[in-house]
């Protein structure tokens, strides 16, 4: 695909995300009166493999501060995106297939296969979580209750990240 | 140099890892603060546009509860153009003392009746059957308990929608309809018919933020309106139905469903205003004070219409509290005339 290709799908992804969430997700009701869906974070999750680290960051950092102004909350999404954005190479780099990604690869919950998904989800979806609320707090005073609200949250944003990934990514043959 | 360039170019995400999350940090920690432009959170122009976008398309699935709420409200309203019976009625004697003989001695506080008449037949029939002008229009408005003025024409109270709330964060914020070109300027209250909703934090040309009394830093002077004991309602967190008031005297007599209103001290709501009932308090051995649980009069859970008001001698009075703070007042300061804000286009 051409430069401008990818340049013009990834700006449509970044505000079908961000508009999705602001829209329509950000608008139902906490699950169990405590977790939230941070579905924006697909747009940083389910970026090509190849892209440089520099670009990632600087498009979690883009999307995060887009959130922070939707919900007024400073700079905390900006700082948890990032984050993720920059633990998301290490996070694939731990999981490359035995001989290693393809040219074609994306984060495609088809072509990786169930648990390599899973596993690359609920990893870098627990540790951008656990970042946002405890940051949020500021401090470690109520633990148990962050930690509650931190795990319904991981529950609510990766089912929405799976219905996203079932519904939208392309079928393919999986690797044999 | 080439080495630099290979350095820089090795170490690139480590480095724009940091610088970025300094930026957000900044930005997060710095967000309390009034200081900020209004570019950064839901006031802005783009972000307040797209929301109130949303909201016009969710109204339309909520109009019932809507029109429930608005009519709630009216009904409030006019019950007050229909005072109650004895409202009207004033005692014509008072009781002032006792003579020798131990009868009370009235001294009444209108001529008497048969006087009255008699005075009103020798005056003739200048203004014959002429009714009495009928009371005047009432003036003011009921709202959260504390009567605010509404034909006050330099400080009007602006009515607003909230199109954005938040409940589930350990700091909230509101996202109004209103913004400067409506008379809103950052540090006015917002009140909504059931009691106090905030404060405003930045306000652009058509929208503002508020800090929501469910925010950390938030401190609401209020009182015990049943004997007039001075405290501070803080918002724990977790619960957004229940607030704290604090610093009410561990020897003071408290009970359960007490209202507790604005006292006014902080000059930001006007005296009086509902801020919520006392629900349960408990004394702590290690606290000086008792720890009083508020159940908050406003249900920010379904906040739709609120109202920002204006204190009018606010300006007036921070000017003086700040030139007897502050050691050497500047002149420009000083001698700044207390003008109202901004009068809105109308």
């Amino acid at each position: 695909m051409s430069v401008l290709g990818t340049l013009v799908r990834q700006l449509l992804r970044f505000g079908l995300y961000a508009g999705f969430q602001v829209l329509v997700v950000g608008q139902l009701p906490p699950l169990l009166g405590l977790g939230w869906c941070f579905l924006y974070l697909g747009f940083v999750l389910f970026l090509p493999l190849g892209t440089p680290i520099s670009l990632q960051l600087l498009l979690g950092f883009g999307i995060g501060l887009a959130m922070d102004i939707s919900y007024d909350t400073g700079g905390l999404h900006a700082a948890a995106a990032v984050l993720l954005a920059y633990l998301r190479p290490w996070v694939l780099r731990l999981l490359t297939p035995r001989d290693g990604y393809d040219a074609q690869d994306t984060v495609n919950v088809h072509q990786m296969g169930w648990q390599w998904f899973l596993v690359y989800l609920l990893l870098l979806v627990s540790i951008h979580h656990a970042a946002y609320f405890f940051l949020e707090l500021g401090s470690f005073q109520h633990p148990l209750r962050t930690l509650a609200r931190v795990g319904v949250s991981i529950l609510f944003t990766s089912t929405a990240l799976l219905i996203v990934q079932l519904l939208f990514s392309p079928v393919r043959r999986k690797r044999s | 140099m080439r080495n630099l360039i290979a350095f820089l170019l090795r170490f690139q995400g480590v480095m724009l890892f940091v610088l970025l999350e300094v930026v957000s940090l900044f930005l997060f920690v710095t967000n309390s603060s009034y200081q900020r432009a209004a570019f950064f959170n839901s006031a802005n122009t783009y972000a307040g546009t797209l929301m109130a976008r949303r909201t016009q398309v969710t109204d339309y699935f909520r109009l019932g509860e809507l029109n429930k709420q608005l009519l709630a409200d009216n009904a409030q309203l006019r019950q007050q153009l229909y005072p109650p019976d004895f409202a009207r009625r004033e005692a014509d004697s008072l009781p002032v003392g006792r003579d020798t003989l131990g009868h009370l001695i009235y001294r009444h506080l209108r001529p008497d009746p048969s006087q009255a008449l008699a005075s009103a037949a020798g005056q003739a029939a200048a203004p014959t059957g002429k009714p009495r002008p009928a009371a005047p229009r009432p003036d003011t408005l009921l709202l959260g308990g504390a009567k605010l003025a509404t034909r006050d024409v330099a400080y009007p109270l602006v009515p607003a929608r909230v199109l954005n709330n938040s409940l589930r964060a350990v700091d909230n914020y509101l996202t109004l309809s209103v913004g400067t070109a409506d008379g809103v300027q950052p540090g006015l209250g917002v009140l909504s018919a059931n009691g106090v909703v905030g404060q405003v934090k930045s306000a652009s040309a058509h929208y503002a933020t508020v800090f929501s009394l469910l925010h950390s830093k938030m401190a609401i002077a209020a009182k015990i309106k049943r004997d007039g004991t001075f405290g501070s309602v803080k918002w724990p967190g977790e619960d957004y139905s229940h607030a704290l008031l604090d610093y009410i005297p561990r020897q003071n007599r408290l009970a359960v469903g007490d209202s507790v209103v604005t006292s006014g001290y902080n000059a930001i709501f006007p005296e009086g205003v509902f801020v919520g009932t006392v629900e349960s308090f408990v004394k702590e051995p290690d606290k000086n004070f008792w720890t009083v649980n508020v159940r908050l009069g406003v249900d920010f859970s379904r906040l739709t219409y609120v109202y920002v008001v204006h204190n009018r001698p606010r300006t007036e009075r921070d000017s003086l509290e700040a030139a007897l703070t502050a050691p050497e007042p500047t002149p420009a300061k000083a001698a700044k005339p207390t003008t109202p804000p901004n009068r809105p286009r109308r």
